[in-house]
């Protein structure tokens, strides 16, 4: 398949779905970067993978399953510890709700 | 540069003073299980060693950049509790008194474990990962956590958001990445061994290019509890050590099943030590052709070809594999440890741990709150990472780029299953050339993504591997030969490697700022 068009607005949407909050400038140097990169993985055109079941993971089914039991975890303070802003025993962030 | 002339030799040749060289033999080069015989005999104590440690990091780290953080009092403290339980006659652990670095990807109790990212800068963990636990109760003595590429996405340190770490073989080239730091102090004996984390070859690529031996286990065989992620069906902890006894050693301490970490293999460990030393007599080694074509520096070709001939001598049978699909590694690892690593960030969001963004809008709004902390906490190699990863996964992209990565994916572990039907091992450079130099490669994502072109495979099909130095190219600059196995073959990887070991001319060079403290 053609190589998709990387621009500002591509990258920009795509900030958007990962939560990073890029200036124009940023947002115009990767999307450089990006449609070079993007375009050597488009090598991956070239093979065929007819009836190649996808690798989503090595070795799954060696896994073991454990038991569904309550254990001891991290005490609240400690959860607490290295949060930025702690309110009423919780994490605080900005309101969300209006 | 270094010389040959400059180059440092333990045992043999001659010593720049006689002082500097006395001092080497005494500490510089004891390697893990030499320090813990000692310890548990009494001959020295745990707290001389973390001393000497400290001293050689006080010394040397000015330079080399390897620490972000050095845990002084804790290391001390932690040895004096050694000594103490070897006073009352308590037994010690088999890694008693031995000073190890732990790369910043791990998080450890009551010490700062960043990732090397502005975005967890401060970041004390309340837990220790298991493999860090595990050296705790193996009575090692953690001496601090190692500089890196940020979240472990490079391969050159360069991408650290606390300054590059420097090759103690030549200041003005890179150790590798991206456990740089983790390489830098083994290699110029700082420490006799560390941890580091693998996900496409941040273990072995340093190790080759600082000439310290460097394994990554097999998926599943050391526990991810506690590991930073990055590419979560990739990332493994493994050890750098001095020789290949020492990684073994450690290997043996941090292996095996852990139920904090789901994809942790329930699996007997191996007495890995023992395999060092074990005949090689009978095995069979495969040298794939695609390892030696395009873009192999002919210095590293011949080096490798040496350390491949001198296991022939050893009584090994050297057979040509294929391995079709190699030339497809980089592409696939790229859309799929970044697809993944878009994933495993997401979790950095000013919320419960590490840098909240507070002006403007990012104090009133939760959204602008997300993306100014993302946008000021994450360096430009890891935001270029997360928006790929993003990309190969979002709508109408999906099928195009990851769902085909992880279909070839499947082909490249074909290539090895079927290579190890006809070989024991396979043999290949662990880096297409020496170090670089620091600033080379920066400017060009995508030469940088290159040159793990060797490491990448064997990550994606989950095998183990190690690098083991080899002769140095006539600069002086160290060379790795890797030596990769099947799944859970750990111990014919360390039998293969040993036995190189004990003929490389590498094995008592040390890069000459090792000398200077």
């Amino acid at each position: 398949m053609p190589a998709p068009k990387i621009d500002r607005a591509v990258v920009l949407h795509v900030a958007k779905l990962a939560s990073l909050s890029l200036s124009e400038a940023e947002a115009d140097r990767f999307a450089g970067e990006l449609a070079r990169v993007v375009a050597y993985v488009a090598e991956l055109d070239a093979v065929d993978t007819r009836d190649v079941p996808p690798t989503a993971h090595v070795l799954v089914e060696r896994l073991p399953l454990r038991k569904d039991e309550v254990k001891p975890c991290l005490s609240r303070e400690d959860a607490l510890s290295q949060a930025p802003e702690v309110e009423a025993n919780g994490f605080a962030v900005p309101a969300f709700l209006e | 540069m270094p010389s040959e002339r400059d180059v440092m030799r333990d045992a043999t040749g001659t010593p720049p003073a006689e002082n500097v060289v006395e001092t080497l033999t005494q500490t510089v080069t004891q390697t893990v299980p030499q320090t813990v015989t000692q310890v548990q005999a009494g001959e020295v104590t745990a707290e001389s060693v973390t001393q000497r440690s400290l001293a050689r990091i006080a010394a040397l780290d000015g330079e080399v950049n390897a620490f972000l953080h050095v845990a002084r009092d804790q290391a001390l403290a932690q040895a004096r509790a050694i000594d103490q339980k070897r006073a009352r006659g308590e037994p010690l652990g088999k890694l008693s008194g031995v000073a190890i670095a732990i790369k910043d990807a791990l998080c450890t109790r009551g010490l700062p474990s960043t990732a090397a990212s502005k975005i967890l800068a401060g970041y004390e963990p309340p837990y220790d990962a298991t493999v860090v636990a595990r050296l705790r109760a193996a009575d090692a003595v953690i001496v601090g956590k190692t500089n890196m590429d940020e979240f472990a996405m490079g391969s050159s340190s360069e991408n650290s958001a606390f300054g590059p770490t420097h090759n103690p073989w030549d200041l003005t080239r890179t150790p590798g990445g991206s456990s740089a730091g983790s390489a830098a102090a083994v290699s110029a004996r700082m420490v006799s061994c560390s941890l580091g984390s693998d996900t496409g070859g941040s273990i072995r690529q340093p190790a080759a290019l600082t000439g310290t031996v460097g394994l990554k286990p097999t998926y599943g065989r050391v526990s991810r509890y506690g590991l930073i992620a990055f590419a979560s069906s990739l990332d493994q902890v493994g050890p750098f050590a001095t020789d290949v006894r020492g990684a073994a050693r450690v290997l043996g301490v941090i292996a095996g099943h852990d139920p904090n970490d789901a994809t942790s293999l329930d699996a007997p460990v191996d007495d890995y030590e023992a395999a060092c030393g074990r005949s090689v007599r009978g095995l069979r080694i495969g040298v794939p052709d695609e390892y030696f074509s395009g873009g192999l520096d002919p210095e590293v070709a011949s080096s490798v070809r040496h350390a491949i001939d001198a296991l022939r001598d050893e009584g090994c049978v050297v057979k040509a594999v294929q391995l079709p699909h190699t030339r497809f590694a980089v592409a696939t690892y790229y859309v799929l440890a970044n697809a993944e690593a878009s994933s495993n960030l997401a979790r950095f969001d000013g919320v419960r741990y590490g840098l909240r963004a507070r002006e403007g809008n990012a104090g009133r709004d939760l959204r602008a709150m997300y993306g100014a902390t993302r946008d000021a906490g994450f360096g430009a190699e890891v935001k270029r990472r997360i928006l790929l990863g993003t990309f190969v996964l979002s709508a109408g992209h999906y099928d195009a780029y990851y769902l085909k990565a992880q279909q070839v994916r499947t082909l490249i572990r074909r290539d090895f299953e079927r290579a190890f039907e006809e070989v024991d091992v396979i043999c290949s450079p662990a880096s297409p050339t020496p170090a670089f130099r620091l600033g080379e490669k920066t400017d060009d994502p995508l030469a940088m993504y290159l040159s793990d072109v060797y490491t990448l495979p064997a990550s994606l099909a989950g095998l183990p591997a190690i690098s083991v130095p080899c002769e140095p190219v006539h600069s002086g600059l160290p060379v790795g030969l890797q030596i990769m196995a099947r799944a859970l073959e750990e111990s014919t990887m360390l039998a293969v490697a040993s036995a190189w070991e004990a003929r490389s001319p590498a094995r008592d060079l040390l890069p000459p700022l090792a000398g200077r403290a």
